[in-house]
């Protein structure tokens, strides 16, 4: 049976709308830990919102959330990944929404902002999955200063932003950036000696 | 030829093989009429008749429905006046192409002006932001005129008074094959066909043309003898019967329309 | 002492999410905005829903399409859940086909002169005046323009359009077709109309590793001060939408400065 990290959701009582959490794993445990982070953010918290999937297409996330007997359908996915595969994007799920490629940074932030304005919930999240998906197409600094602009998007308009990465593998410029920016930080990550 | 139509050996009996100008006399000058099938181009002067000529030819209708009087500067009712005035049919089918240019462009040129001079009015502009397309004004009315000619069926009699309408507005040379067209369909069809031209302002290289499809040429001259005008046609072509070709001084008469003067007139 | 108390313009506020902060508050009440922009890049979109937050304000709005028909962009226009079919039919949003106006005007010929042009400047004049727009987009000028041969002519038009439809207070978008939106580029087709325009938002692409975002930068908008950067633009079902590109990213490969 798979097991939720229960200590993830304890560390997110402590957080408010307007946080940005980092949320750090391994290459093991990324899904654990974002299941880990979602279920207590959408059962405890009642929150609903935007998942920008960049590391695995969207369809795949939601199967994996349904195996483990999560419902997703009222999340928002922003995929980044299945337009970059011929025949990706044929879906007819809802509540799945293509972006063309993750280069297209100031679009997904637009997309998520388009989202948050269609949902009815009053407590949102956007979650970012993951700097490392981004940091393959896109420069440190262009995602460094991309990071510094989502977090406070979200931050301004209260909503709860997770940035999802494996620290290891995340720019160095781009790591300390996220660490000056988030307020919070979830450590299921390796510990990372540069 | 391509194509070869059948004809009734009743309607054959019926049509014979001329048929009347409407004008018994020219009938008999003409040796008993003008064969079926032919095309016949008048060049015409100005006050010549011609116009009254070409109105009597259709009074022969030996077929109302396959009659068609096309006129380019008359109205209905006009034509339908002087129709009556001499006791010609009147169930023959006449379009006035002139009067329905004036309907359909000079109407809405005066419009425009009308809109250019005093402004949109809110009804207009209600009546334009609900306006999605053009309304097609730039009536092809050679084709127009060519097809219904063209739909017409075996021995019909056609008029169209005058081509000048559609040598001023298309290209002359469309205006050139159009006749050739309905001089192919007439010879078919054993049609009679008579188009009227005037000479004024007529380029020569088209004269020529037409002049050459024609199976008869005739031109309608008027000129002052004294006080008096003297009308005359002239037949400078007659396909096949060269002995046709004459001068025929003509008058108006109430009674008769057109008709040659049996008068011999000293020179 | 007291600061001396700053005039500031009344503005024609958008209502398009981020060009009204661009803009910090809106286009001041009766320009004439020069909307200069390659293909696809959004100019009748942004046009459009420019005149839709009007009418949903209770103004009465004009779109004069010269590029496509009005069926066509009404249908495509419909997409949007912005956009109310009924504006149209209560008369709040009037769409004209110039085709149409050319024709009532009898101005269906391939050049105008200067009679023309000034029969084309009382219509639309007489329409705003009429019905009281407040909010009028042509779309586009340089369709439009192509018809006037003379460029003094098409200064003389500009201008004198703009002139008047200022004094009726009405707040107008030309649409101007551009072939490139580089720094480099012209941002009017014949070069006049961005000097005339009070104001010229260009609208253009940035190519980034083979992928096209469209941009959206606010270059002079008289009477108000206002962002000059670059801002990346996504045509969504509510609107445009809009967010400040990102400085590493705000130009062309070409002109990349990446792993400088």
């Amino acid at each position: 049976m798979f097991e939720l990290d229960q200590r993830i959701a304890e560390q997110l009582t402590e957080v408010a709308l307007n946080s940005s959490v980092q949320v750090r794993c391994g290459n093991s445990n990324a899904f654990m830990v974002t299941a880990s982070t979602m279920v207590p953010l959408m059962q405890m918290f009642e929150m609903g919102g935007v998942y920008i999937s960049g590391s695995r297409s969207a369809m795949e996330m939601i199967e994996a959330f349904e195996t483990i007997g999560i419902d997703v359908s009222n999340i928002q996915f922003v995929d980044l990944v299945s337009s970059g595969v011929l025949g990706g994007t044929d879906s007819t799920r809802k509540n799945i929404h293509f972006v063309d490629s993750p280069i297209m940074l100031e679009s997904i932030l637009l997309r998520a902002l388009y989202l948050l304005r269609t949902t009815t919930l009053e407590r949102n999240f956007v979650i970012l999955d993951s700097v490392n998906a981004l940091a393959i197409y896109n420069d440190d600094r262009m995602l460094a200063e991309y990071l510094h602009t989502f977090i406070n998007t979200f931050r301004q308009r209260e909503v709860l932003s997770v940035i999802l990465n494996v620290p290891d593998q995340t720019p160095p410029l781009v790591l300390s950036n996220l660490d000056l920016y988030c307020t919070d930080l979830i450590d299921r990550g390796q510990v990372v000696i540069h | 030829m391509n194509k070869q139509y059948t004809f009734k050996k009743e309607d054959e009996e019926f049509f014979g093989g001329v048929g009347s100008f409407g004008v018994p006399k020219f009938d008999l000058e003409m040796h008993g009429g003008v064969p079926r099938g032919f095309t016949m181009v008048s060049f015409t002067d100005t006050g010549s008749g011609s116009e009254l000529f070409g109105k009597q030819f259709t009074s022969p209708a030996e077929e109302s429905e396959n009659t068609l009087y096309v006129s380019t500067n008359e109205g209905q009712q006009e034509i339908a006046r002087v129709f009556n005035k001499y006791g010609w049919p009147l169930d023959i089918s006449v379009r006035t192409i002139g009067e329905e240019y004036n309907k359909e462009v000079l109407e809405k040129e005066l419009l425009a002006s009308r809109y250019r001079l005093e402004g949109f009015r809110l009804e207009d502009i209600q009546r334009l932001a609900q306006t999605r397309f053009v309304d097609e004004t730039h009536q092809d009315y050679l084709t127009e005129v060519t097809n219904e000619i063209m739909s017409l069926g075996p021995y019909f009699r056609v008029v169209i008074d005058n081509l000048d309408f559609f040598l001023q507005r298309e290209d002359n040379t469309k205006v050139v094959a159009m006749v050739r067209m309905l001089q192919a369909h007439a010879q078919m069809m054993r049609g009679l066909l008579l188009i009227n031209i005037s000479n004024d302002g007529l380029n020569p290289t088209i004269k020529q043309e037409l002049s050459s499809i024609a199976d008869m040429v005739l031109s309608f001259k008027v000129r002052t003898i004294g006080t008096d005008f003297e009308t005359s046609m002239i037949v400078s072509k007659f396909r096949n019967a060269p002995e046709n070709l004459k001068i025929l001084v003509f008058r108006v008469t109430p009674a008769e329309g057109i008709t040659p003067e049996t008068v011999e007139r000293i020179s | 002492m007291q600061p001396a108390a700053v005039y500031t313009r009344d503005r024609c506020v958008t209502g398009i999410h981020g060009l009204d902060e661009i803009l910090r508050g809106g286009i001041p009440y009766g320009s004439t905005v020069l909307a200069s922009g390659t293909c696809g890049s959004g100019k009748t979109t942004l046009a459009m829903e420019f005149l839709v937050r009007g009418a949903l304000a209770g103004e009465a709005c004009a779109h004069f399409t010269a590029t496509e028909p009005s069926v066509k962009l009404l249908e495509n226009i419909r997409q949007f859940e912005f956009f109310d079919m009924n504006m149209v039919d209560t008369g709040l949003i009037n769409v004209f086909d110039m085709d149409v106006l050319y024709s009532w005007l009898g101005l269906e010929k391939s050049s105008f002169d200067l009679d023309d042009v000034h029969a084309l400047i009382k219509a639309i004049v007489d329409i705003v005046n009429t019905i009281g727009v407040t909010r009028l987009v042509i779309d586009s000028v340089t369709t439009l323009c192509y018809k006037i041969k003379s460029e003094q002519l098409i200064r003389d038009f500009l201008f004198t359009l703009g002139k008047k439809l200022s004094t009726l207070g009405c707040t107008t978008i030309l649409i101007s077709e551009i072939t490139s939106a580089t720094e480099n580029a012209h941002w009017s087709s014949f070069g006049v109309e961005e000097a005339i325009a009070d104001g010229i938002i260009v609208m253009g692409d940035v190519e980034r590793m083979g992928h096209l975002l469209r941009f959206l930068q606010v270059v002079k908008m008289r009477g108000t001060s206002h962002s000059r950067a670059k801002h990346a633009i996504e045509l969504t079902p509510i609107g445009v939408m809009l967010t400040p590109m990102l400085k590493w990213g705000a130009q062309g490969d070409k002109q990349s400065k990446w792993g400088a």
